[in-house]
């Protein structure tokens, strides 16, 4: 009897503590309107979409969210955590989308919910200029691969490698740069991440780095990253109809160009990612 | 290296200190509050106290911050990142510095609280002219201590999103890579602040009335 009116009570403390998140939460687009300020979520390793460059953050997510500010009007406020803390961050409302980005993939769909995609994903090695034992993709059967934590290239890469004739020892690190920096010294034979990634670092540290082409595995696209509810859905359609409009107008493409040195086709939404 | 990366981590190292700081001045205010009740010898104040402290000392100062930044907001607290680092650090060396104090009290020699009862002096006096003066005495080098360690913790925060010097010094590693360079940069400023909150601990410490013999 007790324990049933102590349920009773329970239950009735829960409805009320959703009752006044909810209606905390409601509608998004208003309260971020009304606030000023979009809150987007970020780690600062995954150049060039979002790094630190001398100090100042930069990269295409700082670009296109400032767009996106305008289209919206409002100002952008980040907050950077390592990768794996964004997702549990987001959920927890710290901030308002992701910027990431992230590789659009079926297990995230079923959670989250996607922008138009900004850029392809596809994955590909990175490895040390000058050596001739890693000529294409399947030369890295049982060597010694970084990739991220928590990353959808440590997925894909895992799937190429049960392709192999012999595993590769897949070595995770807690952000990109990490494993650039072991690639570097020699610590490791390669990195697996998305051709814009490495083909930027590559770039920038000509003589050290070289990509191995092709990228492989299936096509898959960058998105940012935000909640399915419906509370969010109107500043989710909000970002998606600004996204539009900044790819339809070319400004994605130059943004593209600055920062990969080349522009992606990339469809105006993803319904069934590849992975 | 250039200038430029060093001021950026001079710069973070600032955010380091503030947060540190603060977080050593809160946990001491609830230290005092955490060791007296211990010191109450009455259960309704001894076991709240010994559960916030084998809490707050028996979980890993990573996973509470994580706890704190994550966990909060779904009791409607969504507090933001710097909030949250000093909330967690602040409860984390509360903990450590109130069994730190306790002991300092209770090492307090009980013939010269006796004394002061025999010369008639209140408990409040005896509380601020005995005990408190000594058990300070006492417990000052392991408040240094504490105040070192927390200095050192606080490169954790960085998980809540607040960009410290450990924190800084990885980013400009990433971007640059110059990674001996910049930890040992970051290293040294570590090192510099610590022997300076070693030094001016040494000298607070000097300055305090001396123990009986």
């Amino acid at each position: 009897m007790i324990a049933r009116s102590l349920l009773k009570g329970l239950v009735g403390a829960a409805f009320l503590v959703g009752a006044t998140l909810s209606a905390h939460a409601a509608d998004t687009l208003a309260a971020v309107k009304e606030a000023g300020t979009l809150k987007v979520g970020t780690e600062t390793a995954f150049a060039p979409f979002d790094f630190i460059d001398a100090g100042d953050h930069a990269g295409l997510n700082v670009d296109l969210f400032a767009e996106i500010g305008k289209e919206l009007g409002v100002k952008i406020e980040w907050v950077a955590l390592p990768w794996d803390g964004v997702f549990p961050a987001l959920e927890a409302g710290k901030f308002d989308v992701v910027a990431g980005p992230a590789t659009i993939t079926k297990k995230r769909m079923e959670r989250y919910r996607f922008t138009p995609p900004i850029a392809e994903a596809t994955i590909a090695i990175l490895k040390k200029a000058g050596d001739t034992t890693i000529s294409k993709p399947d030369d890295i059967a049982g060597k010694t691969i970084g990739v991220g934590k928590a990353t959808s290239q440590l997925d894909q890469l895992k799937e190429f490698s049960a392709t192999l004739p012999s595993k590769v020892d897949i070595r995770e690190y807690p952000a990109f740069t990490e494993s650039y920096a072991d690639l570097a010294a020699g610590r490791i034979a390669g990195v697996a991440n998305s051709l814009p990634n490495i083909a930027f670092v590559a770039k920038q540290r000509e003589g050290t780095f070289e990509v191995v082409l092709p990228p492989f595995g299936k096509k898959s696209y960058f998105g940012f990253i935000g909640l399915k509810d419906a509370d969010h859905a109107p500043l989710m359609d909000a970002i998606d109809a600004a996204l539009l409009k900044i790819k339809a107008d070319g400004r994605m493409a130059e943004l593209q160009k600055k920062w990969f040195g080349a522009t992606f086709e990339t469809p105006d939404a993803v319904k069934d990612p590849a992975f | 290296m250039s200038i430029k990366l060093f001021e950026l981590l001079l710069y973070a190292s600032i955010y380091t200190v503030l947060i540190s700081v603060v977080s050593i001045l809160i946990g001491f205010a609830i230290a005092i509050f955490l060791s007296g009740m211990l010191l109450s010898r009455k259960a309704i104040f001894v076991v709240p106290a010994q559960i916030f402290i084998s809490f707050f000392r028996g979980v890993p100062l990573l996973v509470q911050l994580l706890l704190i930044y994550n966990m909060l907001p779904a009791i409607g607290l969504n507090v933001p990142s710097i909030v949250a680092a000093i909330i967690g650090l602040s409860l984390c060396t509360a903990a450590y510095q109130a069994e730190n104090m306790r002991g300092g009290f209770a090492s307090v020699p009980v013939g010269l609280v006796e004394s002061a009862e025999m010369v008639g002096l209140t408990p409040g006096q005896i509380f601020r002219r005995i005990k408190a003066p000594i058990a300070l005495r006492l417990t000052f080098p392991a408040l240094v201590n504490e105040a070192i360690l927390i200095l050192k913790a606080s490169s954790l925060v960085s998980v809540v999103g607040v960009v410290e010097l450990t924190r800084m010094a990885q980013d400009l590693a990433g971007s640059t890579f110059l990674p001996l360079q910049i930890f040992a940069a970051a290293g040294l400023i570590y090192l510099a602040i610590n022997w300076l909150v070693a030094l001016a601990g040494g000298l607070i410490e000097r300055s305090l009335p001396g123990l009986p013999r």
